[in-house]
């Protein structure tokens, strides 16, 4: 049985394991001697503390054995991002910044994760600080696409899709600010949500943009999707901006074949490859089949989303990284002879490349005599592309996009024009900055890479989009779909 | 100090108060002076990453009790806003402040200046203040050999930094606001202001114009942490900056530091970019919505103005300035003080002068005189007064019903405090009641006047000087031993000789 | 290049220090960025920003002290320390 247990989904192993046919240990052994024999060649872990894993695996098979199962992740491994606080587990944010940091505490999500039952599962890749849509920005390690290892997984939570498409683990968390949940979930054909913003708490996730930042469920179909977003959502105090839990936003409401649909004008023509625009428009008229009524919408602000995205972003990671100075915690540069020569040769020794083009442009946006003419600005757009976005999701249930224009590309192809990589993110970008929920799931192929598509909801909707990703997948077959490795 | 010749000097003073509560303002650690260094420093106070500001209710209302305090508007909504600079103490490199939209807005503190006498009450004058908003204290720096020490438990404390109008015209005037800001801040409860722990900063603003000119640059003098380095900043910088300009030399606008030791005032190395503070509202902490109830709810918190309730203990209960002004200064005392009253109400004077003098001195012996205000009279606790309101009373209403002397009730107050028994009990204790026998002093009168001893005290008081029989009180009440009510000694003695 | 950019001043606000090679790279990378950020120059916009969500009081947290990591773990986290302070290079002025 061990031989197949990489290839189940969260909820079949919960079913085996409360059936008693499958022991936690049993399940953790498998994957770890799938990762003993993959994570080299895919990369998607930078850490597993396997004496860890085991010992939490036994102690959920003694929980269930005494009756006393936590939740409904009982004994089911989940990886975590590595900007996700996880107490005694590294926090590096793949960064040399931060690279001997072990967390003292625990995010939300990982006491959420731990008072469900499930195992805390290792750290997952990602472009360093989150910044970036390949993972080639970690300082760590290099993360490939299972489907075609001389090609990106996607980022920053490529570490994320990675694990799963390579059958390294059922569930995953990542954390997407502009896409980077559902890009590498497209790319790597999975499963990946960002929720509304403040349903999930911010408190352990590094923050990057604090106004658009989301932890968020990836998983292999949308099932274990849904099952992972119960656990994560919920209230905490310890996070002004999350509200927590709401009913509406986890029950099914309302049948997915009733859906209306809406299609933004324009979108397709977007830089969108072929294949890409196939795959999307076919899922179209799978939900036209339905009986899901199609409509055009219009959203006018749509060039302004990338632009307004770079500028709030840089700016509020410019000041979330200023923290990072060697005093504290992390990297101390060891040519110091004055406090202000320490902050900046450890700043500068421990940021990537990416790292300082953003703190540089956030901080130029909003410098004395630029602030207005970008940041103020900026946050005006923001709401105009909010409002749009709102008034078109009165209309329609749904909007529907592909999740990027184009598939996988080699890895070294986009390093040197970050311009180009920023316009890919044309798609993702306006649920983050409308604070709306939005979902990717895996549609077809461009060759032998997966292409996804992108549902966008209205705020606390995420049962309507699962419900819509159901009725896809169950009548296609990339579910549960993984890499031949 | 007045400003010399045709220069008027332009003060506004911004001062940093650390409010009394028991959590940190975004962070859930304690706080207090006298804790080891990083004690009190949770992941949110150090800056981990992945860490959030929680804002602390009772920073916020303690805000708005100092608002209404002064009579300000309490804004419907207020925010916060990250200001970003470097620096070892700051963890996240950036404070969490108020910029755009503060919790308190406009306000006045009503200030009292020394009067041409110490009894006579000085002039009275409203100080306006701009705004005050609520941040976070940084950490401590401290220097040892070629390194400097980092302590962060003073990170996050909650600071209300309260920012006058350029209202004061002298450093006298400066130090009246200070005075009066203390007394308002440590009788509504929200602040300690103790010095000592450095729980009162000031930073103050300068400029010198002839009298209706448009205002000079002005300097800032910052960290200042007592009533009398404020004071004397002042004096200093005005006249350093009328020299300048007398000079024909003009006023840079710089920031400048002060040393208490040589009493001087020196430039602080100038940052370059430490004014880029690229504000910008904080996404981590919504716009707070202020309700009206709660602002009903703090109102009812104000204690009385502490110059009204002069007015109030002057003009109605017939006070002197100085023991009004003396009571006022703690509210407990007032307090105390209008309770003893209220058990007593015929002779207010008579209350207020065993309180403002003797209780206050027995109370405050134990007591320190070190705080923001070195002038300021020593806080004492009345929690643990010996005396209550009422016995107090009860001693005075003795006093004025003629059953002892006022040279008495001093002894009496005395055993009081060291006892707490009732005045009347100590005086039937003591066999002090005094000796209001008509019949029996004039006798003693009679053989008195009859020494030869005092003849000639008597022949000065017959020829005019009233001072001179005084002298014969003395015997007299060395026959009554000292039981004899000298009012009535004085009304028999002077019938006696005519 | 675009207006304002300074690369040496912002580098120097940012606290980086960057080789000849990175600010050449840096600045044109980022103007070029900068340049695209034109249609949001040029666009027409609503006058008010996004603030989409106020809270109440009840979203304050109570004055309730809560539990501090001690010195000791602060210190060990810290690259370089000494008796329970975190030792940094000597600063010179004492502004804030």
């Amino acid at each position: 049985m061990a031989d197949i247990l990489h290839t189940l989904s969260a909820v079949e192993l919960g079913r085996r394991l409360a059936a008693g046919t499958l022991t936690s240990r049993a399940l953790c052994a498998a994957l770890i001697a799938r990762y003993d024999v993959l994570n080299d060649k895919v990369g998607a872990f930078t850490h597993l503390d396997r004496a860890d894993v085991l010992a939490q695996a036994d102690a959920s098979d003694a929980r269930r054995q005494a009756g006393q199962g936590r939740g409904p992740l009982e004994g089911i491994p989940v990886a975590i991002k590595d900007n996700i606080a996880v107490k005694g587990q590294p926090l590096t944010c793949s960064s040399k910044m931060l690279a001997s940091l072990v967390s003292p505490y625990d995010s939300h999500v990982a006491e959420r994760l731990r008072a469900a039952g499930a195992i805390l599962y290792g750290r997952l890749n990602m472009d360093e600080f989150a910044m970036g849509s390949s993972t080639e920005n970690s300082a760590v390690r290099k993360t490939f696409n299972p489907w075609d290892l001389t090609r990106i997984p996607g980022g920053s939570s490529g570490g994320s899709a990675a694990a799963l498409a390579a059958g390294l683990v059922p569930l995953s968390l990542g954390s997407d600010t502009g896409g980077s949940i559902r890009q590498p979930a497209s790319h790597c054909g999975v499963v990946g949500l960002k929720p509304t913003y403040g349903l999930v708490s911010r408190f352990g996730l590094v923050a990057f943009a604090s106004s658009l930042d989301q932890i968020g469920p990836m998983a292999r179909c949308v099932e274990d999707c849904e099952l992972l977003l119960a656990v994560l959502a919920s209230a905490d105090a310890r996070d002004m901006t999350c509200f927590g839990s709401d009913e509406r936003a986890l029950t099914a409401a309302g049948e997915a074949k009733k859906l209306r649909i809406g299609i933004p004008k324009g979108f397709l023509g977007k830089g969108v490859a072929p294949e890409v625009a196939a795959a999307v428009n076919a899922a179209i008229e799978f939900y036209r089949a339905q009986g899901c009524a199609i409509s055009e919408v219009e959203l006018p602000s749509a060039d302004l989303a990338v632009p307004t995205y770079y500028v709030v972003a840089t700016a509020e990671a410019s000041s979330n990284l200023g923290r990072y100075d060697g005093v504290r915690y992390g990297h101390r540069s060891a040519q110091a002879s004055t406090p202000v020569e320490m902050m900046t040769n450890s700043r500068s020794e421990g940021f990537g490349p990416e790292v300082k083009r953003r703190i540089l442009l956030g901080t130029f946006v909003l410098s004395a005599g630029y602030a207005d003419a970008y940041y103020n600005r900026a946050l005006r757009a923001r709401a105009k592309i909010r409002a749009e976005y709102l008034a078109a999701l009165s209309q329609v249930d749904v909007l529907l996009t592909p999740t990027v224009p184009t598939p996988a590309f080699k890895v070294g192809e986009k390093a040197s024009d970050p311009l180009q990589l920023y316009l890919e993110d044309i798609f993702t970008i306006p649920a983050n900055l409308a604070g709306l929920p939005a979902l990717s799931v895996p549609c077809g192929q461009s060759g032998h890479l997966p292409v996804g598509f992108h549902l966008v909801g209205a705020p606390l909707s995420e049962a309507k989009l699962l419900a819509a990703g159901r009725l896809f997948e169950a009548a296609h077959g990339f579910a549960h779909q993984q890499a031949a490795l | 100090m007045s400003s010399s010749s045709d220069w008027e000097v332009v003060i506004g003073l911004e001062v940093h108060v650390q409010l009394h509560t028991r959590a940190k303002v975004f962070a859930s650690s304690s706080w207090g002076f006298g804790q080891e260094p990083n004690e009190q420093v949770d992941p949110v106070v150090l800056g981990l990453p992945g860490t959030l500001p929680v804002v602390n209710r009772e920073a916020v209302e303690k805000s708005i009790l100092f608002g209404l305090v002064v009579g300000a508007e309490i804004p419907a909504r207020c925010a916060w806003d990250r200001k970003n600079y470097f620096y070892p103490d700051n963890p996240k490199n950036y404070q969490l402040t108020q910029k755009d939209f503060p919790v308190v807005i406009g306000g006045s503190v009503e200030i009292e200046l020394p009067g041409p006498s110490r009894n006579v009450m000085g002039e009275h004058k409203h100080v306006r203040i701009h705004h005050a908003h609520l941040e976070e204290d940084v950490g401590k720096l401290s220097h040892a050999g070629s390194g400097s020490l980092v302590d962060y438990n003073r990170a996050g404390v909650p600071l209300l930094e309260i920012v006058t109008e350029p209202d004061l015209r002298s450093s006298a005037e400066a130090e009246a606001f200070l005075r009066a800001l203390v007394a308002m801040l440590t009788q509504a409860g929200v602040a300690d202001c103790d010095m000592e722990k450095g729980q009162l900063r000031c930073d103050c603003n300068v400029s010198i114009r002839h009298p209706g000119a448009p205002l000079g640059t002005r300097t800032e003098t910052k960290n200042l942490n007592s009533i009398s380095s404020v004071r004397d900043t002042v004096i200093f910088e005005t006249a350093r900056q009328i020299r300048e300009l007398e000079a024909g030399r003009t006023i840079t606008q710089e920031t400048r530091g002060w040393n208490a030791d040589l009493g001087r005032g020196y430039v602080l190395r100038d940052k370059e970019d430490a004014h880029d503070y690229r504000y910008f509202p904080d996404p981590d902490i919504p716009t707070l919505e202020l309700s009206r109830a709660t602002v009903e709810r703090l109102a009812k918190q104000v204690p009385e103005n502490l110059f009204d309730r002069q007015r109030r203990y002057m003009d109605t209960l017939g006070l002197p300035f100085t023991a009004a002004s003396v009571l006022v200064a703690n509210r407990e005392l007032a307090e105390w003080f209008e309770l003893s009253v209220a058990a007593h109400p015929a002779n207010p004077q008579g209350i207020a002068n065993l309180v403002a003098n003797d209780l206050l001195r027995d109370l405050s012996a134990a007591g320190s005189t070190t705080g923001f205000d070195e002038a300021a009279p020593a806080p004492v606790s009345l929690s643990s007064c010996p005396i209550k309101p009422a016995q107090l009373a009860g001693l005075v209403k003795l006093t004025d019903e003629g059953v002892i002397s006022k040279q008495q009730a001093k002894e009496v107050f005395a055993e009081m405090f060291k006892s707490g028994q009732d005045a009347a009990a100590i005086v039937d204790a003591k066999g002090l009641r005094q000796n209001s026998d008509t019949g029996e002093l004039e006798k003693i009168i009679q053989e008195v006047i009859a020494d030869p001893a005092v003849a000639k005290s008597i022949a000065e008081y017959r020829a005019g000087n009233e001072k001179a029989i005084n002298a014969l009180k003395g015997p007299i009440m060395k026959r009554t031993q000292g039981k004899a009510n000298p009012g009535l000694i004085d009304q028999l003695l002077r019938k006696a000789l005519g | 290049m675009a207006e304002g950019f300074d690369i040496d001043h912002l580098a120097k606000l940012a606290r980086l220090s960057l080789t000849p090679e990175e600010k050449a790279l840096y600045s044109s990378q980022l103007n070029s960025i900068i340049g695209h950020f034109q249609a949001l120059a040029q666009a027409d916009l609503p006058s008010s920003i996004d603030d989409a969500r106020v809270v109440r009081e009840s979203a304050l947290r109570s004055d309730v002290p809560g539990p501090s990591l001690g010195a000791e773990a602060v210190t060990r986290i810290a690259p370089a320390s000494r008796d329970g302070q975190i030792s940094v290079p000597r600063v010179v002025d004492d502004e804030a």
